[in-house]
């Protein structure tokens, strides 16, 4: 059954569209990485699989359901909002006991395996931010979720206790099998685990696809600068950059290329994501708005 | 879903608790020297007023020994409406403002059941605290109700199945507040306004026509006290009826004064009369019964209210 899938999905507040034209279907069992600038809308997105938002067009499905219309799908979803809020007075013991009195599939062993290194006496708001990662991401998983959505988890994690989350989540969802879904604005902390990337800028999907796949899609073309016009093989030109008398194109391709004029590389991840995210004109020849801050749930 | 209530409103619960715990000892302690009172003074012989010569004497002399405590028990009114602050309000608010029901509403319980079993929870505990609250209003305000009735709102706010059904309504103002508001302090204070707005009004304008007032025409023309009766109007009028206003009394008075007459008895030789519109004591029960009734579906609605908005939230 399809994880996630989006038709045309749009959320707007009053202060304009957080997310349009979205659509998208997630492979069942991939390691999704949900990249984007802050404000993409990312948690929005999120929020809507969950049902916390309700579309203002298109429809989201998740596990084949609609999560507001019917929300017997949200114990299906281990879902850690952004900045894992958990009730701060309760103990960690009170937390788990919450999640089992509000979940009918929880299972103690999945989570316990997480909170092996927690007191359970001790009271939410005085552990650390590693701590309290590790409690919700346990809480999500107890539930043996088909579908995991963690927003931002890496926010307030020091890159040590980010990577051992990291551990912890592949090895929880390797055992239950589940699709996962990571939206995070450091790509460096995704492009490690995630095998599917779909990209969000200024509210729409800008790439979305298996990460090898894209890899191969995608080269990088170096060589002397020169008016450009249509070169074989390449279908779109993503980003150009002009150093000295050099050209370097970062181009998706549709062919092969046998121009040899250019030496072809392969492009990183990173560098092919962050090409992606850059807004679609170079921000110096845009006038400075001032955009208000977006709150998204 | 109880455990789940239990823990995130126990010190609500617990507070709850030692305020009427409080209270209880208080209304001990205030309410024994009024009852030994009565009984050494045997008022229970005086019952009513008129029964024995003297007996006005001395009822006056026991409602005037404890008139402070009989101020201090009218703060009683404000007790339904802390509820509605202090357990209501937050309710939702908390969650909202402090982001947890991204926590809560995204489990397996759906959020319509959630808020349904800690709604029904609070409730009946509200009710249980609320009706602890009337029964000592009652038992303090015992010897009193014998000679004042408990008609009149001093009486009437504070006793009887109206206190929990006003719980139940600030309960419900309070969490419908938070869900709107979604800040704690924003919601307190709304329920705050709404809750007396509505109190107060309800009792301004509806309870003195849940049934239709008597209208007592008196002789005479200094208004005189019905014992065990809410006076609604006292007015002065004409032989033909129509009300008198203050300064045409006045003039007569001095007219009279002029022509050396007796004021009331000129006044009386005029035909002028007192008209007095109340409600009798004996209607306690049936006004309890229809302004409970009212609050608990103004309760009802609004939790009604409040579920169908918590479904269609976005967050």
């Amino acid at each position: 059954m399809t994880p996630l899938a989006a038709e045309s999905l749009g959320k707007r507040f009053r202060r304009g569209w957080a997310l349009r034209d979205c659509t998208l279907e997630l492979p069942e069992g991939a390691i999704v990485g949900l990249v984007g600038a802050n404000g993409a809308g990312k948690s929005t997105l999120l929020g809507l699989a969950t049902g916390l938002l309700s579309a203002s067009e298109g429809s989201v499905e998740v596990l084949g359901r609609d999560p507001r219309r019917d929300p017997s799908v949200l114990g299906e979803i281990g879902f850690v909002p952004q900045g894992a809020p958990l009730y701060r007075s309760f103990t960690v013991a009170d937390t788990v006991a919450f999640a089992r009195a509000t979940n009918a599939a929880w299972d103690a062993d999945v989570a316990g395996a997480f909170l092996s290194r927690l007191d359970a006496r001790t009271r939410v708001g005085a552990l650390s931010e590693g701590e309290r990662s590790r409690l919700a991401l346990a809480l999500a998983l107890g539930k043996r979720p088909s579908l995991v959505l963690l927003d931002e988890p890496f926010a307030r994690l020091d890159p040590l206790s980010g990577r051992e989350f990291l551990q912890l989540l592949m090895d929880g969802v390797t055992e239950l099998g589940a699709t996962v879904v990571i939206a995070s604005h450091v790509i460096a902390d995704v492009e490690r685990v995630c095998d599917h990337i779909v990209l969000l800028s200024e509210g729409h999907v800008r790439l979305a696809g298996n990460v090898e796949e894209l890899l191969d899609s995608h080269r990088l073309l170096t060589g002397a600068r020169r008016p450009l016009g249509r070169i074989r093989g390449v279908e779109e030109i993503v980003r150009e950059r002009h150093g000295g008398r050099q050209l370097t194109l970062l181009v998706r391709t549709d062919g092969l290329l046998v121009d040899s004029s250019w030496t072809v590389d392969r492009v990183a991840l990173e560098e092919l994501l962050l090409a992606y995210m850059a807004p679609a004109e170079l921000p110096t020849t845009r006038v400075a708005e001032k955009v208000p801050l977006r709150w998204h749930g | 879903m109880a455990w789940l209530t239990w823990r995130q409103h126990r010190a609500q619960l617990l507070g709850g608790l030692f305020l009427i715990g409080g209270l209880a000892l208080a209304t001990l302690l205030s309410g024994l020297p009024v009852r030994n009172a009565y009984h050494a003074q045997a008022l229970s012989a005086c019952l009513p007023p008129s029964a024995r010569s003297g007996c006005d004497l001395i009822v006056r002399h026991f409602e005037s020994e404890f008139v402070t405590r009989r101020q201090l028990s009218r703060a009683l009114v404000v007790l339904p409406a802390l509820l509605g602050l202090f357990v209501g309000a937050p309710l939702l608010a908390r969650e909202l403002e402090h982001g947890t029901h991204q926590l809560a509403w995204t489990q397996g319980l759906t959020r319509r059941r959630w808020l349904l079993s800690k709604a029904s929870l609070l409730g009946v505990a509200s009710l249980l605290g609320a009706c602890a609250l009337a029964g000592l209003a009652m038992w303090w305000r015992q010897p009193f109700d014998a000679f004042e009735g408990r008609i009149s709102p001093r009486a009437f706010d504070i006793e009887g199945i109206v206190v929990p059904a006003y719980a139940l309504f600030a309960l419900a103002v309070g969490i419908l507040a938070g869900l709107l508001l979604r800040r704690t302090v924003a919601a307190m204070t709304a329920t705050a306004i709404v809750f007396a707005g509505v109190r107060l009004g309800i009792e301004r304008l509806l309870r003195p026509h849940y049934l239709t007032p008597l209208r007592v025409s008196a002789e005479g023309t200094i208004p005189s006290s019905y014992p065990s009766t809410w006076v609604l109007h006292d007015r002065l009028v004409d032989a033909s009826g129509s009300p008198i206003t203050a300064g045409r009394e006045d003039l007569a008075i001095l007219h009279a004064q002029q022509a050396r007459l007796e004021p009331h008895a000129y006044l009386s030789s005029l035909g002028w009369h007192r008209i007095v519109e109340l409600q009798p004591g004996s209607r306690f029960w049936p006004f309890q019964g229809i302004e409970a009734g009212i609050f608990v579906a103004l309760a009802l609605l609004l939790l009604v209210a409040t579920v169908w908005l918590v479904r269609r939230t976005p967050s």
